[in-house]
């Protein structure tokens, strides 16, 4: 579903790539997070993968862009909308501005791809029903909090059924209620089958819960690679500045302490730490 | 520089009550979070530290000052506050002109300045970034930049609010170091956060609000302990307390190696 | 966070009826009183003609407090500027060498009056229009999208354009900067104001256009509508009416005989 090959790309105006022989497959309806640590080009990946490089930021990109089969560089902004749809950090930029009601908002980009008005309000009320938001439908989307506005993001963008969600930090500016509610909607995303999600995030406990895979870029490499208790949890992930969970933490100064024998991936999130202790 | 707040109530214009009778004593030198879910006043609290909003019923003393007798400006010489987006007040062309925006409206001394600015930016680390304009940096170092003119007030008493959302783990423990400086040199540090696990491992004292109210105030161990209380605040506790409860430990770990102790202890109690 | 629209929602027939409908008495109002003589006639459309429609779309009394609190300063310096200084004999008042004339207080009333349906117009418009639905109906007869969604955007993004200066005042203020007192201080406090409220809006804007684009914004090629906006036959006639009616209105005003 993506396939990049030997992906480079420059900033214009930049000497230096920051992306370097970028090389990456995800088949189709996998949960994939990236993680790593700032200006390793996590964000660049994304607009790579969504098209904004090179439609909207200009710059050298070099190297094999494919996305649901389609070839990313070479097909326009407004096609790719039903192919890959792209939601960022800040929730309040992504409303669009012209409607009034959350229902209408996330009607709007299918009434720009002219699809027939019957076919526009079931799947509007899809996409609501999958992000949790059919109880606001007739709300103005201003008069919803942060988190809120999140989900009304995702539904606007998966209303338009693309194969793949690409996802940047969409739980920076939000509460830990919020950030539960859109890591539950891209659960229930994931959980159809259809889309593949692609997420760039920082809280590792969330991310070790929900993803499949675990991508870690280091100044525009990809220098890890698979399952996420096995990545989060080795001593060479914090290493790169990834981070890691308190319960990780612990685990590792225990070995160091010899009050457990820490022997494979350590753990990340509570349940495997419980376990892990016992 | 102590603080008080003495009864305070506010009502936004439109009406919403979002504080009701709070009191509230913070002595110099404090390192105290204020945690609650949004909408809980947080930040309509901290606001009333500095001025920029001046109750409706009771009053804010820093130090000897009524709050409601300054302006801002004049109450920024002792408390200075962190806002959470950084770009809502970048507007220097350099980094080193930025910081040292603070100083200057204080009538500091051009060396003054120059001293100021010198050690805020080696405190967070941007020293080598100073003649680069600040757009030129990545969001998480303009988060670190305006801690650095919030740094160069030099004020007593320090308000960061949201200091930790959106970063990645270097820039937090950068953040959780100066936090550290700062209670060496004996500011007192208030911490507007959502992170459990910093609050705990930064702050010795919680407040915990829902709704307007403070519903707890205390040592971190022990608002960290009230499970029922946080639950109905909105809240969970931090990832290491969360262990120990699970594992059946008795005690509230503040960090790894006391957690450790703790798992150390009950083996040998079930030997 | 709201936006600054005076629209209020109602089940209405006043409200169902078509964006081009509600424009076109909208214009017959703002014309008959543009030509209306008389301070009788201009209360009269007032009070039979622009209050009745507002009660149809239960809507009358923010109208009416709407009205009444826009017009009365226009009212206050028309009443004292024609009673002072337009001629006239009947004087009711002396205030040194200024005489205030039954004339002229008459004149100013006239202006009030007029100026008042106008304001009540545009109010009730507003109050009963949506201004997505108003730009849809423009769309729909061959404006640009936009055109359209410039209108709209700017009416939504007003009060988070103020809610974002009021976050600069406050960040610079924290930061010492003195912004009451004298002009030159507060000239002074003005770019650490503009400065982060511009470059903070461009970066805005960066963002809001890439969501534009991820939702098929610039796509070429007809557009549908979730929303239908209903028009009938006798809307139709009756915006016709209307239009012919404000042409005979402004006709003899502007041919000479």
């Amino acid at each position: 579903m993506i396939a990049l090959h030997n992906v480079h790309y420059t900033y214009p105006g930049s000497e230096l790539p920051t992306l370097h022989e970028l090389t990456l497959s995800v088949p189709s309806g996998q949960f994939c997070a990236l993680v790593g640590p700032n200006r390793a080009g996590k964000s660049t990946l994304c607009y790579v993968l969504s098209g904004f490089i090179p439609h909207f930021y200009r710059g050298k990109l070099a190297g094999d862009v494919q996305v649901a089969g389609v070839d990313v560089p070479r097909t326009s902004l407004a096609e790719l909308a039903g192919v890959v749809g792209l939601v960022f950090q800040n929730p309040f930029n992504q409303i669009s501005g012209a409607r009034f009601s959350v229902r209408e908002e996330v009607a709007f980009g299918l009434e720009n791809l002219g699809v027939p008005r019957e076919e526009i309000l079931p799947r509007v009320d899809q996409a609501l029903a999958l992000v949790g938001l059919g109880a606001l439908a007739d709300r103005s989307p201003y008069a919803l909090s942060g988190g809120e506005q999140q989900r009304l993001a995702l539904a606007s963008v998966m209303v338009m059924r693309p194969k793949v969600l690409v996802l940047d930090e969409p739980t920076a500016q939000l509460d830990p209620r919020g950030t539960r509610a859109v890591f539950e909607a891209l659960r229930r995303i994931s959980a159809q089958g259809k889309t593949t999600v692609f997420m760039v995030e920082h809280k590792l406990e969330w991310v070790a819960t929900f993803a499949d895979r675990v991508v870690v870029l280091e100044q525009g490499r990809l220098v890890a690679d698979g399952d996420p208790r096995a990545i989060l949890g080795s001593p060479a992930a914090w290493g790169r500045g990834v981070g890691r969970t308190r319960y990780t933490e612990a685990a590792q100064r225990g070995g160091e302490r010899g009050l457990i024998h820490a022997s494979g991936p350590l753990p990340v999130t509570l349940e495997q730490a419980t376990r892990f202790f016992q | 520089m102590r603080v008080k707040v003495e009864g305070l109530s506010y009502r936004y214009p439109q009406g919403v009550l979002a504080l009701q009778g709070i009191d509230l004593s913070i002595e110099a030198g404090e390192s105290l979070a204020i945690i609650g879910e949004n909408g809980a006043g947080k930040t309509t609290l901290a606001k009333h530290l500095n001025g920029l909003l001046k109750p409706t019923q009771g009053r804010v003393l820093v130090g000897d000052l009524d709050t409601r007798q300054l302006s801002t400006a004049q109450l920024a010489r002792f408390v200075s506050y962190l806002f959470q987006n950084p770009d809502d007040q970048l507007f220097e062309r350099t980094v080193w002109r930025e910081v040292a925006f603070g100083p200057r409206n204080l009538g500091c001394t051009p060396q003054e300045v120059e001293a100021r600015t010198q050690r805020a930016l080696e405190t967070v680390g941007l020293l080598a970034h100073a003649q680069d304009n600040p757009f030129d940096l990545h969001p998480s170092e303009r988060k670190l930049l305006a801690l650095a003119a919030t740094l160069a007030m030099e004020a007593p008493i320090i308000l960061l609010d949201e200091p930790t959302t959106g970063l990645d783990h270097r820039t937090l423990e950068m953040i959780g170091r100066v936090v550290e400086r700062l209670k060496e040199w004996g500011r007192t540090v208030i911490v507007i956060s959502h992170d459990m696990d910093f609050c705990m491992e930064h702050c010795a004292r919680i407040v915990l609000m829902a709704q307007g109210r403070v519903l707890a105030d205390g040592p971190s161990q022990e608002v960290f302990a009230h499970g029922e209380l946080l639950a109905r605040a909105g809240v969970d506790p931090p990832q290491l307390v969360r262990l120990s409860q699970a594992l059946g430990l008795p005690g509230v770990p503040r960090q790894v190696d006391e957690f450790l102790d703790l798992l150390a202890i009950s083996r040998q109690r079930s030997r | 966070m709201r936006a600054p629209t005076l629209y209020l929602e109602r089940q209405s027939g006043l409200h169902a009826l078509h964006p081009t409908t509600k424009l076109a008495l909208s214009g017959l109002f703002l014309t008959g009183a543009a030509v209306m003589p008389g301070l009788h006639w201009l209360l009269a459309l007032f009070a039979f003609g622009l209050l009745p429609l507002a009660a149809w779309g239960q809507v009358a009394r923010p109208l009416l407090r709407t009205s009444l609190a826009l017009i009365w300063p226009f009212a206050l310096s028309l009443l004292l500027i024609q009673g002072f200084f337009a001629p006239g004999e009947q004087v009711l008042f002396r205030l040194g060498p200024l005489a205030l004339k039954q004339e002229g207080l008459l004149l100013g009333a006239l202006f009030t009056a007029r100026i008042l349906v106008w304001l009540g117009t545009a109010t009730l418009l507003m109050l009963i229009t949506r201004p997505d639905h108003l730009m849809q109906a423009f769309t729909e007869q061959g404006l640009p999208h936009q055109i359209s969604y410039i209108v709209l955007a700017t009416i939504q993004i007003i009060p988070r354009f103020q809610a974002k200066a009021q976050t600069i005042l406050d960040a610079q203020r924290s930061r010492g900067l003195e912004t009451e007192g004298l002009l030159t201080v507060r000239l002074r406090a003005l770019l650490p104001l503009i400065g982060p409220l511009i470059l903070g809006s461009i970066l805005d804007v960066d963002e809001r256009a890439m969501a534009l684009e991820a939702r098929a914004f610039s796509r070429r090629g007809p557009k549908t509508y979730l929303t239908v906006l209903s028009d009938s036959l006798g809307q139709r006639l009756l915006r016709w009416l209307c239009l012919l009616l404000m042409v005979a209105m402004v006709l003899p005003r502007l041919a000479p005989w």
